[in-house]
């Protein structure tokens, strides 16, 4: 009986242990953070937003007619068929999840004392519904980003969201000036370093898209140049001079390059990635640089064929003469090798450069959008300078922006070419299209698309792999929010990207 | 043990029971029906509580009067009865044939017999999971129990295993049966290393019924393991070897008419000049260098394959079908399995050791593992303590590819010939400075630089002991651990193109085209070798305290265990690697460029549980049998100091009732009918099935941050909802189980349903709140089916002895209610392409892209009326379910003399799947369905007249571009024309074996007994003929997204060989 009460005993002290809540509490996760700064959040948000620019960006280069595909790869259906589903191309997944950490960031910063990240933060987020709003059109806004408290958000009509995204930049420009950014976390702001004064002319330059994005839109004059004025008389003014830019901190390590750099061009050890042979220059933009002796630009935006020369960076293995550029007639299926064709150029791609930062928003867009506005709006608008000086200055600020001297800006704007000289153009507005088109190529190619879905100009040749006249308007609202909120999805009625316009594409 | 327990329950059970008459002593011998010697068999007279044991020699003595019956048993042998008329007794005992009397292990290691049991069991013997000579377990059971889907969703030299019964019944969770050995908890990685000749047998509970012992871990049904134990005896020593080769079964069906070749005609359709026949277009789209197949059809003339090397030196030859090339490019497996075992025990002590070596040379050319497993199982016998030990190190490396070598194989052109391609690094064609194919690198070295090199060291095993307080009380407790310690190394050799590749290699004369230009496409990029180092050890520990009372009250015999049980499982995963390596071929990170990669994970959940098990019934009534069970479980998993205890601990129960028909009304006994038994249960099981730190809501490093001292968190995007608790599943079930004709026939029918509520399910919920998944408790599935197992035994009496059996499993389910709004959502796959979860439907469901189809007649495709192609229908549209809802196996054993002959096929069917390899072989042109390169019309096809808008029969508008862009641009993004029925008939095994006759092999003085066989495991698969693709049951995932596979699954393999067994 001795075992007996000793198994007794035993069992005893076995039962007494487990019944111990401290058995069980081994349940918090050993593997993240179970709470988050919001310093922390913001840094990765903006390099999350800066990131995921590259694959719509590459998109709207095509779509704009700036680059096409180099026929080493089978011919895209997607994208130059525009047999695209609702399976491919989906930016609003990512965008929404990146929406949702600055949404954390908006809700947290008082918590952590830092008031300083909520303007940022609300700038951001205008920046990403706008994407949203130019690819998709209607989206969930009022009902977004509130987690569990509403699962089936339902959709705000697209100008309704445009307008909301003015007040918040004017929200976020309140914050801005009302908190001054702590130094200790200025690192984390990957895009000013901490500087206010930046964030709010960014702001404004963003309100300026967002209201010249409508500028077609008929009985918008009034409310836009409204807003115009409200911007001039807040004072801080546009970015100029200078790209905004994210950069976290490239180091020449695998994945903590410029992705751009690193999709295109080169590893982080300088070897040249298979990816380097896709894009092509089309034949169109080739055609139309040399067409108007614009070859410093071109030889900054292309390489001529047989690419960069990997013991000369930056610099074409092939005199870079004009007459050596070979574009691809876009969507060109055949008869044009990676070997035969132009490279992405020295503007984003140049070995060994591989820590620039991504750029946002360039200044050159913003003197553009100043000229669109005195021109259309004349004295209505309270700005200073006159179209042409805006439009002057925004190809001074694309040359600056390309690495092209600024010495060779006059001849271009003197040569009396049409889309160059803007005193001999006959067509104004046609002139700040084509050079704002070809200003937010490669720095922001989905910007381009949106420019040339707003204005129809330059006048780029249809995707030789399709079958009419269609071109791409918009993105399908991706499977997986019809899958999840298909009643919502489906109150937008039938959506057909090559026939259904975001509401600022008029024509 | 075994024998131990069961003469104690025999003995308790019937010393209630007194008889008194003349007593005398009777000896006798026991022996079993080939006259063998049966040593140790229990013998005792019916009625009375004494038992004697028969020695090694199979005598025993025993006081016993005329008019007694003596009751003989032995483990493995069928009870008999003799009456002890005489004083000297000659007593046979048979192999146990059917199992009604047998006593089964069920779930907690509690023992019952047969009759008692309220729910479906199944056991497969050792003799059945090695009649195909397996190195896999879980392999050697496919097919051989009904409601038990063994899936091999990926082949390899390290095969990927998935084990379900009974079908899927959480629609996120895991839907695998839990792993018992030998009475622990364990997981698949010692299922994936136990050696299948150390199991004698393994019992298969497969509802949730007889698990539900075993806490949430059982819900999905148990395959409880029972490794065999030394038999009483004298030394018994026996060495096997089985030498089994591989080949690949088959693989997808190939064209064998067109070489390299893209789109290379430079005219667009209708432009001036445009040639109108295709088989001039495909001559200009032939090009020495193409991945693609699209160029002209052979013609035996000589070309060159690839561009000029640096040494001036280029492949020509000819333009040709090399037939089976890709067949040959595979090697011929080989493996080798030695195993020895010696065992041995008396009356109170037994004792198994065994040691197996493994060695397998896969199909994939330089794919090896290698394992080596020791086993130790003893037991011993004090009084009224027993104790039991068992252990078991096994050690096993792999060494295979990292590289999708089936993809690179099946991709490659037919006319050039691969096997000479094997040795790259000598021959110069081979090497990727030479290597023909502008694209795709060669396999050989694609295979040779990507290396996943691995070892696991595994220990588990328990110890036990049981203590005999009383008559009526036994105390148990068993302490078991599995320490599984993997450590590995994944390296991509480096490889620097030369200048001449990348810059010069050129195509001459008269094979050079206008748009060619020098150096080799893929030179490109250098490789730049990578290293990836890891370990990760997983720690299991498991014990068991168990009261086990057996107390008459009254006239109601019960038998009752109580239970307290423990369960930890810890792991740890530390990876270190870098992208780029600076010296050749020195595999360590410290050899790098760059940052240091790697990360770490820790996991560990416990759980504590009580439970009792309660079998009862009332004396001379025990043809009834009622079982109670109810567990309280505490998780970890549900655990927050700040929660209630209602949402970490939960109870739940069970019950099942048994009912002998033939022994409750024996005149329904009949010589037809022998044995009716009814069975019925009812069981509510919980499970906690949420991910491991599911409650949290995780803040984890942004992409790529750190940069340097720069931090970046992300706030995670599954949302965990703050009342999660554990889910349940309610079971209930009716069976019957019926001997007829003398026992020759057995008929075991169930029905059952399970219906689970509640499941903590990660819902796609709109990336527009903000969060991709929300955690939460919704929904209901069913799950339902029925199952028969036939045994027959065709002839027993002659010198042939058949036996078939036949089972037939029906499983289906059905999502009955999902999250409020949400009425379906996708597991994965691709985007034209997904296994689905939807409401009202069984899940998985196969949805793709696909044809329209005219209304008017719906076998007739769309085309687009100007260009012939078919129009894609983007929409995903359902395939039909990717489970297997019928499953058949048929077994046979036929023995004539010393000649023994299994088999076992498997059927299953009633599902789909869609093969992303389908869509692969179309882009290179390699598939047979696209042969058709000539001038066609789409076949079965109508298109919208753009006037009528009506759909007209399309007998006009022909196809622009036959020779390519129909099957690249078009046929190839219709996944519809990749789906297939995914049913197959498996000959799963087949055994041939010779017993070498005892006479001649004890003349050896050597051997005791010798055994022979030749044995094959897959030897032949029966397809769907629309499944021109690979084998059904593979899957790119292992989780329950099935139904969808591609490329990089090795195909599909047959398996045959020989043994030799030699008992020393």
């Amino acid at each position: 009986m001795k075992l007996n009460k000793l198994y007794i005993a035993a069992f005893l002290v076995l039962v007494g242990t487990g019944c111990k809540k401290d058995y069980l509490d081994v349940n918090t996760k050993p593997n993240s953070l179970p709470t988050a700064t919001p310093a922390y959040v913001l840094a990765n948000a903006l390099n999350v937003s800066a990131a995921s620019l590259v694959s719509p960006n590459e998109v709207g280069m095509f779509w704009s007619g700036h680059w096409t595909q180099s026929n080493g790869y089978i011919i895209s259906t997607t994208l130059f068929s525009y047999a695209f589903t609702n399976g491919d191309f989906n930016y609003w997944d990512g965008t929404y999840d990146n929406l949702y950490d600055y949404q954390y960031v908006i809700d947290n910063a008082t918590e952590y004392n830092q008031d300083y990240l909520k303007g940022p933060a609300k700038v951001m987020k205008a920046l990403n519904y706008q994407k949203l709003v130019d690819l998709y059109g209607n989206i969930p806004y009022t009902d977004a980003l509130k987690g569990v408290g509403n699962l089936a958000p339902k959709f705000d009509d697209q100008k309704a969201v445009y307008e909301s995204l003015i007040g918040l930049l004017d929200d976020g420009i309140k914050d801005l000036k009302a908190n001054a950014f702590a130094s200790t976390y200025a690192s984390s702001d990957i895009v000013f370093k901490g500087s206010n004064s930046s964030w709010i002319k960014f702001a404004n330059s963003l309100k300026l898209r967002i209201l010249m994005r409508q500028s077609r839109v008929s009985g918008r004059d009034a409310y836009i140049t409204a807003e115009i004025n409200k911007i001039i008389a807040e004072g801080s003014g546009f970015i100029t001079g200078a790209e905004v830019g994210a950069n976290p901190g490239y180091v020449a390590s695998a994945g903590q390059i410029n992705p751009i750099y690193n999709n295109y061009g080169y590893t982080e050890t300088g070897a040249r990635v298979g990816n380097n042979n896709w894009p092509r220059i089309t034949d169109f933009l080739v055609k139309k640089l040399q067409a108007t002796n614009d070859t410093f630009r071109l030889k900054r935006l292309a390489y001529a064929p047989g690419n960069e020369d990997i013991a000369n960076p930056g610099v074409s293995v092939k005199p870079e003469i004009a007459a050596n550029y070979i574009g691809i007639p876009f969507g060109s299926s055949a008869g044009y090798l990676p070997g035969a064709s132009s490279a992405v150029g020295p503007v984003l791609l140049v070995r060994g450069q591989y820590n620039r930062p991504i750029v946002i928003m360039t200044a050159a867009e913003v003197q553009f959008n100043l000229a669109e506005a005195k021109q259309r709006y004349g004295s209505t608008v309270n700005l200073t300078g006159t179209a042409q000086s805006y439009y002057e200055e925004g190809v001074k600020q694309h040359f600056r922006a390309v690495g092209a001297s600024s010495a060779n800006v006059a001849a271009l704007l003197t040569s009396k070419i049409d889309d160059c000289d803007f005193t001999t153009t006959a067509n104004k507005l046609n002139a700040i299209a084509y050079q704002k088109w070809l200003a937010l190529g490669y720095f922001n190619g989905l910007e381009a698309w949106s420019e040339y879905r707003k204005n129809n100009y330059p006048v780029t040749p249809n995707s030789k792999n399709y079958v009419g006249t269609a071109r791409p308007l918009r993105l399908w609202y991706p499977g997986t929010e019809l899958g999840s909120n298909g009643a919502n999805v489906n109150a937008q009625g039938t959506i057909d990207p090559l026939a259904t316009r975001i509401f600022w594409d008029v024509d | 043990m075994k024998k131990i327990l069961s003469s104690l329950f025999l003995a308790v059970l019937c010393s209630l029971i007194t008889a008194n008459a003349q007593v005398r002593s009777v000896t006798g011998t026991v022996k079993d029906e080939k006259g063998v010697v049966v040593a140790y068999a229990t013998v005792k007279v019916k009625g009375q509580a004494s038992a004697v044991v028969a020695d090694e020699k199979g005598n025993f003595k025993i006081n016993a009067a005329a008019n007694a019956t003596l009751q003989v048993s032995a483990t493995g042998f069928a009870s008999t009865e003799v009456r002890a008329s005489a004083t000297s007794l000659s007593i046979t005992l048979n192999h146990q044939v059917d199992e009604l009397e047998n006593v089964v292990v069920t779930a907690q290691g509690i023992r019952k017999k047969s009759k008692e049991i309220g729910y479906s069991y199944s056991k497969v013997s050792s003799d059945e999971i090695t009649v195909g000579h397996s190195p896999q377990l879980t392999q050697a059971l496919a097919g051989k129990v009904s409601g038990l889907a063994v899936y091999t969703v990926n082949n390899s030299v390290d095969p990927s295993v998935k084990v379900v019964l009974r079908g899927y019944r959480s629609l996120t969770g895991n839907n695998e049966a839990l792993v018992v050995i030998d009475g622990m908890q364990t997981t698949a990685t010692a299922l994936a290393l136990i050696n299948p000749n150390d199991v004698e047998n393994v019992s298969i509970l497969k509802g949730g019924q007889a698990a539900t012992l075993y806490g949430s871990a059982g819900v999905n049904g148990a395959l409880v393991i029972t490794t065999k134990q030394g038999a009483k005896g004298k030394l018994k020593v026996s060495y096997t070897n089985t030498t089994n080769f591989e080949q690949v079964s088959f693989l997808p069906a190939f064209q064998n008419q067109y070489g390299s070749g893209s789109q290379y005609y430079p005219l667009v359709y209708g432009q001036a000049g445009y040639d109108p026949s295709a088989l001039n277009r495909a001559k200009e789209n032939w090009r020495p260098y193409e991945n693609q197949q699209y160029g002209d059809a052979y013609d035996g003339s000589q070309r060159i394959a690839g561009r000029v090397l640096a040494d001036g030196t280029s492949l020509v030859i000819p333009y040709a079908d090399v037939p089976n090339v890709r067949l040959n490019s595979f090697d011929m497996g080989l493996s080798q399995n030695h195993q020895a075992s010696f065992q041995g025990g008396d009356e109170t002590s037994s004792f198994y050791l065994s040691v197996e070596n493994n060695k397998i040379n896969g199909i994939v050319p330089g794919d090896l593992s290698d394992r080596t497993g020791v086993r130790v199982k003893s037991s011993k016998e004090y009084g009224k303590i027993s104790t039991s030990f068992n252990a078991a190190f096994t050690q096993a490396y792999y060494d295979r590819t990292g590289s999708d070598f089936q993809n690179d194989i099946i991709n490659t052109a037919s006319w050039v010939d691969l096997t000479t391609m094997r040795n790259w690094r000598t021959n110069p064609f081979a090497n990727p400075n030479g290597y023909y194919n502008d694209y795709y690198n060669n396999p050989y070295f694609n295979k040779d630089i990507n290396r996943l090199k691995y070892k696991d060291a595994n220990i588990s095993g328990n110890f036990d002991i049981t203590y005999r307080a009383l008559p009526w009380l036994q105390f148990y407790n068993r302490l078991g651990i599995m320490n599984n310690s993997r450590t590995g190394k994944n390296t991509v050799e480096k490889f620097q193109y030369s200048d001449w590749a990348k810059n010069s290699a050129y195509i001459p004369d008269p094979w050079t085209h206008e748009d060619d230009y020098p150096g080799i496409y893929r030179a490109i990029g250098d490789v730049l070798g990578s290293v990836a180092d890891y370990s990760t050890t997983e720690n299991v520990v498991n014990n068991e305290f168990q009261a086990r009372i057996q107390k008459d009250i009254a006239m109601v015999q019960n038998k009752l265990t109580l239970g307290y049980s423990l369960y930890q499982r810890y792991t740890k995963s530390i990876s270190i690697s870098s992208s780029s390596i600076v010296v050749p071929e020195v595999y360590n990170v410290a050899n790098r460029q760059g940052n240091l990669g790697g990360g770490e994970a820790n996991t560990t959940e416990r759980k504590f549980g009580y439970y009792a098990d309660l079998n009862t019934n009332v004396k001379n009534m025990e043809w009834l049998n009622l079982n109670l069970t109810a567990r309280y479980d505490a998780t970890s998993r549900f655990f927050k100091q700040t929660r209630n205890a209602n949402q970490y601990s939960y109870l739940y129960y069970g019950g099942a009732l048994s009912f002998i028909l033939t022994d409750a009304i024996p005149a329904l006994k009949s010589n037809t009918l022998n044995y009716a038994k009814l069975r019925t249960s009812y069981n509510k099981n919980g499970n906690d099935n949420i991910p491991l730190y599911g409650l949290d809501l995780s803040y984890t490093n942004g992409a790529n941050f750190p940069y340097g001292n720069n931090v970046g968190l992300s706030v995670g995007n599954t949302l965990p909802d703050a009342d999660l608790k554990p889910e349940f599943v309610t079971a209930m079930e009716v069976g019957g189980e019926f001997s007829m004709f003398k026992n020759r026939v057995n008929l075991d029918v169930s029905w059952y349903k399970q219906q689970s509520d509640g499941q903590v399910l990660t819902v796609k919920v709109p990336n527009t709140t903000g969060f991709s998944n929300l955690l939460i408790n919704v929904g209901q599935v069913d799950n339902w089916g029925y199952e028969a197992d036939l045994k027959v035994q065709v002839l027993r009496d002659t010198k042939v002895k058949w036996d078939v059996n036949l089972k037939y499993s029906f499983n289906d389910n059905k999502v009955v209610d999902l999250f409020p709004g949400i009425t379906a959502f996708a597991y994965g796959g691709y985007s034209y392409a997904t296994s689905n979860v939807i409401l009202g439907q069984r899940f998985p469901i196969l949805k793709t892209n696909g044809y329209y189809y005219s209304a008017d007649n719906p076998t007739l495709r769309r085309v687009s009326p100007t260009t012939g192609y078919p129009v894609q229908n983007t929409a995903l549209t359902e395939r039909g379910g990717t489970l297997p809802r019928d499953m058949v196996g048929l077994g046979s054993t036929v023995t004539y003399k010393d000649f023994r002959l299994a088999f076992n096929f498997e059927y299953r069917g009633g599902n789909f799947m869609y093969s992303d390899l389908g869509r692969q072989m179309t882009f290179t042109g390699s598939g047979a369905w696209t042969s058709n390169r000539t001038d066609q019309i789409f076949a079965n096809s109508y298109y919208i007249d753009p006037v009528s808008g009506k759909d007209v029969p399309n007998t006009t508008v022909k196809v622009r571009e036959p020779e390519y862009a129909l099957w690249v641009n078009n046929y190839r993004l219709i996944s519809e024309n990749f789906v297939a029925p995914a049913w197959f008939i498996k000959l799963r095994d087949v055994n041939l074996s010779y017993t070498i006759p005892s006479a001649i092999v004890k003349k050896s003085k050597i051997f005791s007994s010798a055994n022979v066989a030749l044995y094959g495991r897959n030897l032949f698969t029966i397809i769907d003929s629309k499944n021109q693709f690979t084998d059904p049951e593979f899957s790119y995932t292992a989780g329950n997204g099935s139904g969808i596979s591609n490329t990089s699954q090795t195909p599909p393999v047959r398996q045959f060989g020989f043994n030799v067994n030699f008992v020393f």
